[in-house]
This record gives C-alpha cells, sequence and structure tokens, in this order.
C-alpha cells in the first residue's frame, strides 16, 4: 500500500518517529467543533520546524490533525484527499461525511497495525454534518472512539483536569477557544516539546475555519525571576 | 436483415449499428415473468409475480436483499441475478467495513453497470441476461434504477420489467403522478393493481405467487408475510385509485 519500502527486498518497519507533533487538544462546543495545536515540528528533542500549518481541511466539512510522525500526517492527509477527489467520478453528488472518514482512518491504522507497521499517530477528526457535530480519535492501533472532547500526548496528562472545570459541550465558540489557549499555556511551561505558538481551526455550519497562528500568553516577568529569590537562598 | 451474419458474437456490429447478442440478451429480460418497482417520497415497493416450474415445485424468489438500504428485483436468467446479487452485497459490506454507512445507490448501479458493459464488449464473453430493479434509500434520497445486460442504467419513479410488462406501464403512465405523495399502504396498492393487469386471464394473484418488497427512509427492507400479502391483496377489489385522488 503506502509504505511499500519493499525496494531494499528487505521489509523496514516503523519503529520510532524521526519528525514529531506535539499535542492536539480538540474540543466540541454548541454550534460546531474547535481543534487546537501548536506550530512546531521536533526533531528529537531538537525544535527544528517551528512554523509549521498542522490542521488539514480534508473536506468542505472535515478537520484532520494529528500528532507523531509528521511524514505520517501528511500520507494520511493524501489518502483522505484521495476518497474525496475519487467521490467525484461517480457524479452523484455524494462525499464522504466526518464519520466516513473517522472509519476509514480507524480501518487503516488497524490494518497498518496488524502488519507491525503502522501510522504512528494519535489522529484526530472533526467535522460538521447534518446538524450534527462530530469528534473522533483514532489512535496507533486502530482504536476508534468519538467524543466531546479529545486531547493527545501530553495534553492527556496536563490538560484534563482544565478541560473538566473550564468547559462543557454546549459552550460558546470564544469559551472554548479560551479553555484551548489555557491549556497550550500549561503545555508550553510543562511539556519540553511543546511550543508557544499555536494554531486554531474550528468546524460548524458554514464550514471549515482555520485561523491564523498565534502566540500563548506567557508572563515571564515574575519578581523571582528578576530577583533571582531561588539563587540568594542557595548562598546562604 | 440478414441477422446472422452480424449475431455470433459480441464483437460484431451489424450494418445498422447494432449489437445483436446484446439484444438477445434484453429478450431474456423480456421472457422473466414480471416484476415492477415505484417510489414515493418516503419509500420503495417491489412487486413481483413468481414462476412455479411445474406444480411440484415451489416459486421462484425474485427479489433479494442486498443491504438494509438496497435491494433488488430480477428478471431473467436467475444464476446470472444471483452472480449480480453476491456482487452487490459483497460491495455493500466492503463499503460498510469501511466507513460504518450505507453504500450510496447510484453508486453500486453504477458499478454493476460498468461490470455489465464488460461483458459486452469482449469475444469470449456473453452480457448478462438479467434485468435488475434496484431500490435503495441513501441521503440523496428515494431511488429505483434499472439496469440492462446491456450497461445502461437508468433512474425511474416507476417501471416494470419482465413479460406483459408493457400492461403494468400502462397503468403506471395513468397514475405515477399520485406516488410521489403516496402513503405505503396506497403504493403497495397501486403496485399490486399494476401488478394484476400483467397477469394471464386464467391466472389470479395469491400470497404464494405474489412478492412485495418494502423499503423506507424509516424501515429497513422487508418482504410481506403471507398473511400481510393475503390482506393486501383482498383490499385492491376495494382500492380506486380515483378515490386517492378525491382524498387530496
Amino acid at each position: 500500500m503506502i509504505f511499500n519500502s519493499e525496494l531494499s527486498g528487505q521489509q523496514q518497519h516503523t519503529t520510532s518517529p524521526v519528525v514529531t507533533g506535539g499535542s492536539v487538544i480538540a474540543l466540541v462546543y454548541k454550534g460546531g467543533v474547535v481543534i487546537g495545536t501548536d506550530t512546531l515540528c521536533s526533531y528529537g528533542s531538537m525544535a527544528a520546524f517551528k512554523n509549521v500549518e498542522k490542521i488539514a481541511q480534508v473536506s468542505k466539512n472535515t478537520l484532520y490533525v494529528s500528532s507523531g510522525e509528521f511524514s505520517d500526517f501528511q500520507q494520511v492527509v493524501k489518502e483522505l484527499a484521495k476518497i474525496d477527489r475519487s467521490a467525484l467520478q461517480y457524479d452523484d453528488g455524494v462525499h464522504p461525511s466526518p464519520r466516513d472518514y473517522g472509519n476509514f482512518l480507524a480501518r487503516l491504522s488497524y490494518k497498518k497495525r496488524c502488519k507491525i507497521n503502522p501510522l504512528y499517530l494519535q489522529n484526530v477528526i472533526a467535522g460538521f454534518h447534518n446538524g450534527e457535530r462530530y469528534l473522533a480519535l483514532v489512535d496507533i492501533y486502530g482504536t476508534y472512539l468519538e467524543s466531546n472532547f479529545v486531547t493527545t500526548g501530553f495534553a492527556s496528562y496536563f490538560c484534563k483536569a482544565i478541560i473538566s472545570n473550564y468547559w462543557n459541550e454546549n459552550c460558546t465558540l470564544d469559551q472554548a477557544k479560551q479553555v484551548i489557549r489555557e491549556c497550550f499555556k500549561v503545555l508550553f511551561c510543562r511539556d519540553c516539546r511543546a511550543h508557544d505558538m499555536i494554531q486554531l481551526g474550528y468546524v460548524d455550519e458554514q464550514g471549515v475555519h482555520i485561523e491564523q497562528a498565534e502566540r500563548v500568553e506567557t508572563k515571564w516577568d515574575f519578581n523571582g525571576f528578576k530577583t533571582r529569590a531561588n539563587e540568594k537562598l542557595h548562598t546562604q | 436483415m440478414l441477422k446472422h451474419l452480424y449475431d455470433t458474437d459480441c464483437v460484431t456490429w451489424s450494418p445498422q449499428g447494432k449489437l445483436f447478442q446484446v439484444e438477445y440478451a434484453m429478450e431474456a429480460v423480456k421472457q422473466g415473468s414480471i416484476c415492477l418497482g415505484l417510489k414515493s417520497n418516503e419509500n420503495v415497493v417491489l412487486c413481483s409475480l413468481k414462476r412455479q416450474p411445474s406444480e411440484l415445485a415451489g416459486y421462484q424468489e425474485k427479489q433479494f436483499k442486498i443491504d438494509d438500504h438496497m435491494a433488488i428485483a430480477i428478471a431473467g436468467l436467475t444464476a446470472d441475478a444471483r452472480v449480480l446479487c453476491k456482487y452487490m452485497r459483497t460491495e455493500c459490506l466492503e463499503y460498510k467495513y469501511t466507513y460504518e454507512s450505507h453504500h450510496p445507490v447510484g453508486r453500486l448501479v453504477f458499478k454493476v453497470a460498468e461490470k455489465s458493459q464488460h461483458k459486452t464488449q469482449s469475444g469470449a464473453k456473453r452480457p448478462y441476461g438479467v434485468g435488475l430493479l434496484v431500490a435503495g434509500i441513501d441521503p440523496n434520497g428515494v431511488h429505483l434504477f434499472e439496469t440492462c445486460p446491456s450497461g445502461n442504467y437508468y433512474e425511474y419513479k416507476c417501471q416494470a420489467i419482465g413479460s406483459r410488462s408493457q400492461a403494468a406501464r400502462t397503468y403506471f403512465e395513468s397514475w405515477f403522478h399520485l406516488f410521489e405523495k403516496s402513503t405505503l399502504e396506497q403504493l403497495i396498492l397501486h403496485g399490486l393493481s399494476a401488478l394484476k393487469k400483467a397477469i394471464m386471464e386464467d391466472e389470479e394473484l395469491n400470497e404464494k405467487n405474489v412478492e412485495v418488497g418494502i423499503l423506507g427512509k424509516n424501515q429497513k427492507f422487508i418482504h410481506l408475510n403471507a398473511q400481510e400479502l393475503k390482506e393486501y391483496i383482498q383490499k385492491l377489489e376495494t382500492f380506486n385509485a380515483n378515490t386517492q385522488i378525491q382524498q387530496e
């Protein structure tokens, strides 16, 4: 299929990711679904590519983001776009719904996992179809879970408390965006492979909207930093 | 017309631009017993007349469920129909496995038509000798398609194929303007009335030789059972399409 490394005569398998994307947070709100991700692709512990757009519009009403191996992300975007394009040849105006993409990706991930050559990704598919919000997580094993909120990577550890305290599924778009910004603030402080530039995208009745990258609000001018209070303590 | 000069195989055109083998295959459809389909805004109904090869035999089934949202009625070579039925069922199952949703109806009919056309353009193959009426529901709405051995397919509001189907089509021509807004019961009665026009004088409709299948936006494909068929056939006596007009 897509990872045809039979050229060398030796089957290769994805053992560990090389260029990775960070956490993804997606929340359902009253009129749709909003996703946030940072704009960093790390090369191990090096912050190699700092201005990467990682929110992909797969169709008129579907967004796809993932964390993990970035080349896998790029390949999956191509595979998903292929489905929509091939729908054109039937001339019947029927296009895949967000759920179709989610399930397709789950089948694809499961197939590759069964060959011990996985797509090294935690995938998030968000969409709005027939008045219904859609949000699903497909993990590296092909597990498919639909949910009202989804977090991947470190966000699953740091951000769930913030989300459960400040978000509910019927909040406004601005409220949901604010929660995501708060989460990325915390991530930037605590996750080594996180970045302070984030990008938000949302999908509602009108379709997909991907916003410009924005900088996470951080505060560094604490008194303790300026007066180096900690250092004084050690010299005593 | 010296047909026999040009009708040996599919790869020979006649001077009049006909492929006789394909036309002969369409004849096989006309020899099959009648089946018809009609649709409203909400439902599709398939009605067929089942043939009994002999008194000792059972009646040949003519309608097959492809998936919850799709069914076919066949006229022609039953063996060929089985091949197409299996193909359609497999395609629907694969689609469901990958996307967890129902195969769009028009797309599957298109695939069947492609398969059928392929058989008309080869020296070593013969066309399928069966016509299908495909009833289905998908996000695009309620559908009724007809497929031909030639590889053509058409979408219909109502259609009848098989022997003496012209009589049923004549009935449809008079009353199809009522079908869109008909209730399910009215649709079934219209279908059975059309079927009645197409039977021979010494034949009669009964729950053994009639097959009725229904599909709806909130109704998976089911066959009417013997009891329900009996009731509907009885209702036929008092059913008059004119009364439906008065109600509207």
